[in-house]
């Protein structure tokens, strides 16, 4: 069996074997989800450490004629941007497992859902034939509705549809995109590495409408402003899993589609004023209005989620700036953001369990009352507010410097820049609301984390530092990868 | 003689309509009967499965190509489903067997519907497809509303057949023959333009598009669900390719033609979908969802080539499998949506097998319907239809909406205090079982399927 191919349905061979588990052992689908999900893992660090990191090109490829008569493959292949991405996808389907230990109801179908979903989040970053690209994206959907509308909150079955209808409308467009690449007769293909190298054959005036249709199918994912509003309802809604899948890795598949998708296929539209100066502006506005918005919340939960909406405009920015730089720390800030915003649903997640409410005034003067919570929600705030040493830095620093470097407006950069401070304020003042001071009588009831929470989060704390501190180990792989891209736009 | 050895499939599905009519007198009355009609469709396909083609019959007025063997033996299973899931429920309390004769009569004629290549053939055989349709829609005999329904299906159909024979007369007039060999409208004028009109009128009417698929949603309302599941279906699909085969003939002449069917396309389209988005009842809901998706299906007719043809029959079997299996769960549930709420407690496999239907009508991969839809809307792209395509895929996006409410019902619906239990029955399962594995095969093993329908992307 191949490496990639087992990576990805290793989940649907556990999805189909919950399924088949008896309804009264309600104990048992966890176990089985944890112990394939950790496989799954398993196999993803084996790629992680086999993975030639200096090749340049997509590697542990495998192609296989699906349906011929409409030039079909199932084609996959990794490269230095979708091995980190793959790898925390692995990482985070497991703590979500583990995070949902104490689900009671209907279990067997929690678990499957969630394994469901890991088979669309891995396909999608290995996925190299645009059809199959398409049904991973979509797959996705589907096992995420289900985990907000059964076991969310109370207003589970609005986020839910919401959150369905408005990145399902999104990826139509992006399959009208699909199909105008195959039928022009410089396109002529699914292959998305054959795309990529003919991108630069196509008409300008093409590709700038195009660019338009996968805009749409990935904004709306990402999401930049003013495509985001379904995420604060989908977020606050969903279980603590599925908002750390959610932000963790679903967000990145769009910000992943501009890198490997509208970048390289379409060169000229990427490069052209408009579009660079729509995803600039975009980016920045959703950087200082996601800080503002998030500022103002009184909900930690949303105050989390209108924070990646900030984030995610960093990665946007360097998507727009087009300069090495600027796109390495686009795919460092989707990595570490990842991590940070994992980590601190994760964290909000086990409050609330305790505490059963989110206002951020119950829930104040964690740091007295439970004090490894507090401390791990205080050390994720920090790194999120991108302070130099954790992962959240270093990111945010190459895609403003790459931003500068490029032809957007300084006036931009200068604008997200003004984002990190906003970042500082908001979290730091939350950390002083929450973590901070004396503890709320609800605090003063609970108890404090216990060990497998514990394991639960070390992972990605030991990452946070270790990308903080060490990130030039997670460049090794992502830079050859873009300077790759780059000089296949001729853009370097 | 060697001829009607190519029509044996059509003659077994004959042979056993007639004695159906005997049912009383067959062994085990009328589940026996439903039974031996299943037996006797999936004995005809099987047979089109290992006979293969031939050349051109009875001097060209039938032809059995890839394409009339596909569409023969889909037409055959889903009818031996259908029949396979009547063999363990009912009619509404009505007895069975005529159902079993008139569905086996219908799926005869909707063979010869699709290789039919004369217009004689083409008359005589849509008749006898849709002519057991109508009693089928008004069988409950002692339901009003159902006679009612029936009786407009019938006169609006009668009607449009009427008017579709007179633009056939003047196709006859015009190019000398009824064989589609040698029919051209080619420089024919005004009078092609009226006599094309006047066909599509009555293909339209039967297809249930816009503007003239007022019938379907009032008929369909009527009638019980059971019946619906299959007149919405089988009839459609040998339908969709007796147009095929039609327009391919007369389209190339007339100019005007690819206008009539793309305002058809946009209309059904959206008429349908933004219809369909209020409706309680699960007929209707289902009924205004299929002028919905004759539009896509038309969208593609447009674009006048090869995939596009080619992609037409594909969705129609993508189509009609979970669709019909959707009204076969209405009639075991009842009519309307609030019927289906708490599905999810009392049939949980059934309702993930709603799950899988309601996703492949929208058109989320992987299963049947996206994949039809994908070569839907490629075709349409290709053939230069590209607003016609947003709007289309637009409208599925519209369509999610109504779906989602069928399935928040299954969900989350509010329960009754005494929902209705369900008899367990194997034969019903089995077909709906079938119905599944057809939304999900269709789908990713596409690959052979569009060789029958000898149309692949360029």
């Amino acid at each position: 069996m191949s490496l990639l191919t087992t990576i990805i349905f290793v989940p649907l061979v556990g999805a189909i074997v919950t399924a088949m588990l008896p309804k009264a052992r309600t104990d048992l689908p966890k176990k089985v989800a944890l112990g394939f999900g950790l496989v799954d893992l398993a196999l993803a660090v084996v790629l992680l450490v086999r993975f030639d990191v200096g090749a340049v090109g997509m590697q542990f490829t495998e192609r296989l004629n699906w349906i011929p008569e409409a030039g079909i493959q199932y084609f996959l292949g990794v490269d230095g941007i979708s091995v980190p991405l793959l790898a925390l996808s692995t990482l985070l389907t497991v703590l979500a497992i583990l995070a949902s230990w104490k689900i009671e109801k209907r279990t067997v179908l929690y678990f499957t859902m969630i394994q469901l979903l890991a088979v669309g989040m891995n396909g999608v970053f290995v996925a190299l034939d645009f059809v199959l690209f398409y049904v991973f994206w979509e797959l996705v959907l589907v096992p995420m509705y289900f985990l907000i509308a059964v076991w969310g909150g109370p207003r589970r079955e609005y986020a839910s549809i919401k959150f369905f209808l408005y990145t399902l409308f999104g990826s139509v467009f992006m399959l009208i995109g699909i199909l105008a690449l195959y039928l022009h007769p410089s396109g002529g293909t699914f292959d998305m590495i054959e795309l990529a190298a003919r991108g630069g054959s196509l008409p300008t005036n093409f590709q700038w409408w195009i660019f338009g249709a996968f805009f749409l199918g990935f904004a709306v994912k990402v999401p930049i402003f003013p495509f985001h509003t379904w995420l604060p309802d989908a977020h606050v809604e969903a279980p603590t899993a599925g908002s750390v899948l959610l932000a963790g890795i679903m967000l990145k598949m769009g910000t992943y589609g501009f890198v490997r998708v509208s970048l390289p296929m379409l060169p000229d539209a990427a490069a052209s004023a408009f579009w660079t100066w729509t995803i600039g502006v975009l980016a920045a506005i959703s950087i200082v209005y996601g800080a503002a918005v998030a500022f103002a919340q009184t909900d930690l939960k949303k105050l989390v989620a209108y924070s990646s909406v900030s984030h995610m405009g960093f990665v946007m920015l360097g998507i727009a700036s087009g300069t090495v730089a600027g796109i390495n720390g686009a795919v460092v800030v989707m990595v570490a953001h990842g991590i940070i915003t994992g980590l601190m649903f994760l964290l909000v997640g086990m409050v609330y369990e305790r505490t059963h409410t989110r206002k951020i005034a119950d829930v104040s003067g964690l740091s007295s009352g439970v004090p490894v919570a507090g401390g791990l929600l205080a050390f994720a705030a920090i790194a999120s507010l991108g302070l130099p040493g954790l992962a959240g830095f270093p990111g945010e620093f190459l895609t403003l410097l790459g931003a500068w470097q490029s032809d957007l407006a300084p006036g931009i950069v200068i604008v997200s820049a003004l984002g990190v401070l906003f970042a500082a304020a908001y979290m730091l003042w939350m950390v002083q609301r929450v973590v901070l001071g004396e503890a709320s009588p609800i605090v003063a009831k609970i108890t404090d984390l216990n060990t497998r929470e514990i394991v639960i989060v070390l992972p990605l704390v030991a990452l946070t530092l270790g990308i903080g501190l060490y990130w030039s180990s997670l460049l090794r792989y992502v830079d050859p990868a873009v300077k790759a891209m780059l000089t296949g736009m001729g853009a370097i | 003689m060697e001829g009607y050895w190519q029509l044996l499939p059509e003659l077994i599905v004959m042979g056993v309509a007639i004695a159906a009519l005997f049912g009383e007198l067959l062994p085990g009355k009328d589940r026996g009967t439903a039974l031996l009609g299943a037996a006797a469709s999936t004995a005809a396909a099987v047979v089109l499965l290992f006979w293969g083609t031939a050349e051109p019959l009875f001097g060209g007025m039938v032809v059995a190509d890839e394409t009339a063997r596909f569409i023969r033996i889909a037409v055959a299973l889903l009818t031996a489903v259908w029949l396979l899931w009547l063999s363990g429920r009912n009619m509404d309390g009505e007895r069975r067997r005529e159902a079993v004769a008139l569905a086996l009569f219908s799926s005869a004629g909707g063979m010869v519907l699709a290789m039919s290549a004369d217009l004689i053939v083409l008359y005589m055989a849509l008749e006898l497809s849709t002519m057991p349709a109508y009693v089928l829609m008004g069988y409950k005999r002692k339901d009003i509303d159902g006679l009612e329904g029936a009786l407009k299906y019938f006169l609006l159909s009668m009607l449009t057949s009427l008017v579709m024979l007179y633009g056939l007369s003047f196709i006859y007039g015009l190019s000398g023959t009824t064989a589609y060999s040698g029919i051209s409208l080619a420089e024919t004028g005004p009078l092609g333009i009226a006599a094309a009109a006047l066909v599509m009128v009555g293909l339209f009417a039967k297809m249930s598009a816009a503007p003239f698929h007022y019938w379907a949603p009032d008929a369909y309302a009527g009638a019980s669900a059971a019946s619906v599941a299959f007149v919405s279906t089988v009839p459609k699909i040998s339908g969709m390719a007796a147009v095929v085969r039609l327009v391919a003939v007369i389209a190339p002449g007339v100019s005007s033609f690819g206008i009539l069917l793309g305002a058809g396309a946009v209309l059904s389209m959206v008429l349908g979908n933004l219809a369909a988005l209020p409706q309680s009842d699960l007929r209707r809901l289902m009924a205004y969802s299929g002028v919905a998706h004759t539009g896509y299906l038309l969208l593609a007719l447009t674009s006048g080539t090869q995939i596009g043809y080619g992609a037409v029959l594909f969705y129609v079997v993508a189509y009609a499998a979970p669709s019909m299996a959707i009204m076969l769960i209405s009639a075991e549930e009842g009519p309307s949506l609030t019927d289906l709420a708490g599905l999810a407690a009392r049939r949980p496999a059934i309702a993930w097998a709603m799950v899988v239907w309601l996703l492949s009508l929208i058109g989320i991969p992987p299963f049947a319907g996206f994949f039809g839809k994908l070569y839907l809307f490629g075709a349409a792209i290709e053939g230069g239809l590209v607003w016609q395509t947003v709007l289309a895929i637009v409208m599925s996006v519209v369509s999610a909406g109504y779906y989602f409410r069928v399935m928040r019902e299954i969900f989350f619906g509010d329960v009754p205090e005494s929902p209705m239990q369900v008899e367990r029955s194997v034969s019903a399962s089995t077909a709906l079982a079938l119905c599944v594995l057809a939304t999900v095969a269709v789908g990713i093993g596409a690959s052979p399927l569009m060789n029958a329908l000898s149309f692949s992307f360029p």
